[in-house]
């Protein structure tokens, strides 16, 4: 494997972002290796994918929904080690970046794609992700997980976001969207906790 | 002057004891069971025992999957009644306790829950998967004044209490460093694609606060340890007894690390993402420790082979306490504890330092006199929560690849912006903390 060309944690920040991360050449070598039947060198390749950056967002994201489900895995896997590194203290661009990435990816991938990247973006995303995410409340296959990831950023955009889509999202979800509110320690009025409210029946029966 | 006019629980104010002094049926603890799986159904024969000797009332029993809750109706009879959805448990006045059961990521919201519906709670360890998580237990248990005891019950054996005591009366010194060792982590190496979840398995409630996903076979039930999100590996399982105790027995309950540092060896391939060997450092200070998780670290054999076959003693996980004078070995560190012959025969001086223990060395006992009498159970979830801490920081320094410091007094992970977020996971509604 050809060794990518990486940023240091120190001088992450003061990067442009074609020098923060690996080159084309060692991603598609990358991908290559995380495609591959044999586990020994999928497995290894994932796992070294920390450093890759934002130049192997898109292909990994490419590869998450192949219907080979241990290859799949296997990019995910490898995304969200370059998500969790990219998050670290000082390399702020970095992060930036790959934000930048999983953003431009929401509105086009499947919802089991799209699902991990909101997790992602709810670990790492800032002001500028809250729009993008907020537009996926409108989808009902992960609108759940778009709540989730606006609810988990901090600051006051994303905040907006869901006090916005409590005005205009179907009433049933809006119990959802006031949770967050609340967890996010604003006040909220109606549309009370459904937490403790049962709806499962067994049919098991004593006796 | 009753109990609740001091402000202690109340369990049973309005109730009055039989003619020869023992509860009457109608003034017996009504015990609900959430969660029917391996250690729920170890909890329930215990109960079920208690209650043949006319100690208490199993009311309910709750579970997710059909066929196991079918299973431990049969076991207790048929008289109890059966539950899928915990929260028909919450709503029921009579019951005045719960003992859950259920996979790691259900803990919170349940004890949570259950408190805030007037109940006091046995939870199975580990207290929680994620630092908000543990803060909204202690939270919900002491503002609602229930009684929270965590299953980490190795605390409560007999030879637990006499290594406990042979430390804090400095029979080896200061102890300086905590090594535990334990068996790796189990790989998934036949992994098989998601699939509809069987007919008898409600898979949302199961997943609960969990994100969604599909269901997967090597999910559940008792592989959920083995998936970071919902058990967190042997760190979280048995480091919640091994680390229990090292905690418990360094009066470090209320402190925690300052740093925490983690490595290990992640499965190439299948579901499982737990580490397969793993060793985190945690760094304490004031005064100053080194708590050190390994697997598989250095075992331990136990000194005794014939018991060890003959107690069928489980050597292969416990740790070391190293002193500035000498050392001191505790093997297993759950259900069984074992400890040097030179601690089990150290005879406390008198005005020796004194350690507590529980009545009987029985971990449910103690839970129950805490009802009765309001104070602190061993176990309890200020130290329950303490302990998963552990465990959860020894698994985010390993997902973030990186030494996380961490504010004791705050209980908060500093300077790492993603670390602070990871402290909380946001909950898929409605199971919501």
């Amino acid at each position: 494997m050809k060794t990518p060309t990486l940023s240091t944690v120190t001088a992450a920040a003061t990067l442009t972002t074609s020098a923060l991360a690996a080159d084309a050449g060692s991603v598609s070598e990358l991908i290559a290796k995380i495609k591959s039947t044999d586990d020994q060198v999928r497995g290894p390749a994932w796992q070294s994918a920390a450093s890759y950056g934002a130049p192997a967002v898109k292909p990994l994201a490419e590869v998450m929904a192949t219907t080979d489900f241990e290859v799949a895995r296997a990019a995910k896997r490898g995304l969200w080690k370059i998500v969790r590194h990219a998050g670290r203290q000082g390399a702020d661009a970095e992060r930036q970046a790959v934000a930048k990435e999983l953003i431009d990816l929401l509105a086009t991938t499947a919802a089991p794609v799209s699902r991990e990247l909101l997790w992602m973006l709810s670990e790492i995303g800032d002001d500028s992700a809250v729009e993008p995410i907020a537009a996926q409340l409108a989808n009902a296959d992960v609108c759940e997980d778009a709540r989730c990831a606006l609810e988990r950023i901090p600051g006051q955009a994303a905040v907006a976001a869901l006090r916005k889509a409590l005005d205009t999202a179907p009433e049933k979800f809006k119990y959802a969207l006031a949770n967050s509110l609340r967890v996010c320690g604003e006040q909220v009025d109606g549309y009370p906790s459904q937490k403790l409210v049962p709806t499962k029946q067994t049919s098991v029966k004593a006796g | 002057m009753g109990l609740g006019a001091l402000g202690l629980p109340q369990l049973v104010s309005t109730r009055v004891l039989g003619a020869d002094g023992s509860p009457g049926a109608s003034e017996r603890l009504n015990l609900a069971h959430i969660g029917m799986g391996g250690m729920g159904g170890g909890h329930l024969g215990y109960m079920l025992a208690r209650q043949s000797r006319g100690d208490l009332n199993v009311v309910a029993l709750c579970d997710v999957d059909d066929n196991r809750l079918a299973s431990a109706l049969k076991s207790a009879g048929g008289k109890p009644t059966p539950y899928r959805d915990y929260r028909y448990v919450l709503e029921r006045k009579d019951v005045d306790a719960v003992v859950i059961a259920t996979p790691d990521h259900w803990h919170a919201c349940q004890t949570v829950h259950a408190c805030q519906s007037g109940k006091h709670v046995y939870v199975e360890k580990p207290a929680c998967c994620t630092i908000e998580e543990g803060k909204a237990m202690v939270r919900a248990a002491t503002g609602n004044r229930r009684i929270v005891q965590v299953g980490s019950q190795g605390r409560s054996q007999r030879e637990a209490f006499l290594a406990h005591q042979y430390i804090a009366n400095g029979m080896i010194g200061k102890v300086r460093k905590v090594t535990c060792w334990h068996y790796a982590s189990p790989s998934d190496d036949h992994p098989v694609p998601d699939c509809e979840p069987p007919p008898e398995l409600d898979w949302d409630l199961w997943l609960g606060p969990l994100p969604w996903r599909a269901y997967n076979p090597r999910y559940c039930p008792g592989s959920f340890r083995w998936m970071m999100e919902s058990g967190g590996g042997q760190i979280r399982d048995r480091g919640a007894h091994v680390m229990s105790n090292a905690l418990h027995f360094m009066d470090a309950d209320h402190t925690g690390p300052v740093s925490i540092e983690a490595k290990g060896t992640l499965p190439t391939k299948g579901a499982w993402d737990t580490a397969i060997d793993m060793e985190v450092t945690y760094q304490f200070k004031n005064p100053d420790w080194t708590l050190v998780w390994a697997q598989p670290g250095e075992p331990v054999p136990y000194f005794d082979r014939d018991k060890v076959k003959r107690e069928g003693i489980r050597e292969s996980y416990g740790a070391v306490y190293h002193g500035d004078r000498d050392k001191l070995v505790v093997w297993v560190g759950d259900g069984q504890v074992y400890t040097e012959l030179k601690a089990v025969n150290f005879k406390k001086p008198p005005g020796g330092v004194e350690v507590p223990h529980s009545p009987n060395f029985d971990h449910h006992q103690d839970w129950f006199e805490g009802i009765k009498t309001g104070r602190q159970t061993i176990m309890n979830i200020e130290a329950g929560a303490a302990t998963a801490f552990l465990c959860v920081l020894g698994n985010l320094s390993l997902i973030l690849g990186r030494k996380l410091n961490w504010d004791p007094v705050k209980q908060e992970i500093v300077g790492d912006a993603e670390g602070h977020r990871l402290m909380s996971r946001p909950q898929r509604f409605p199971y919501t903390l």
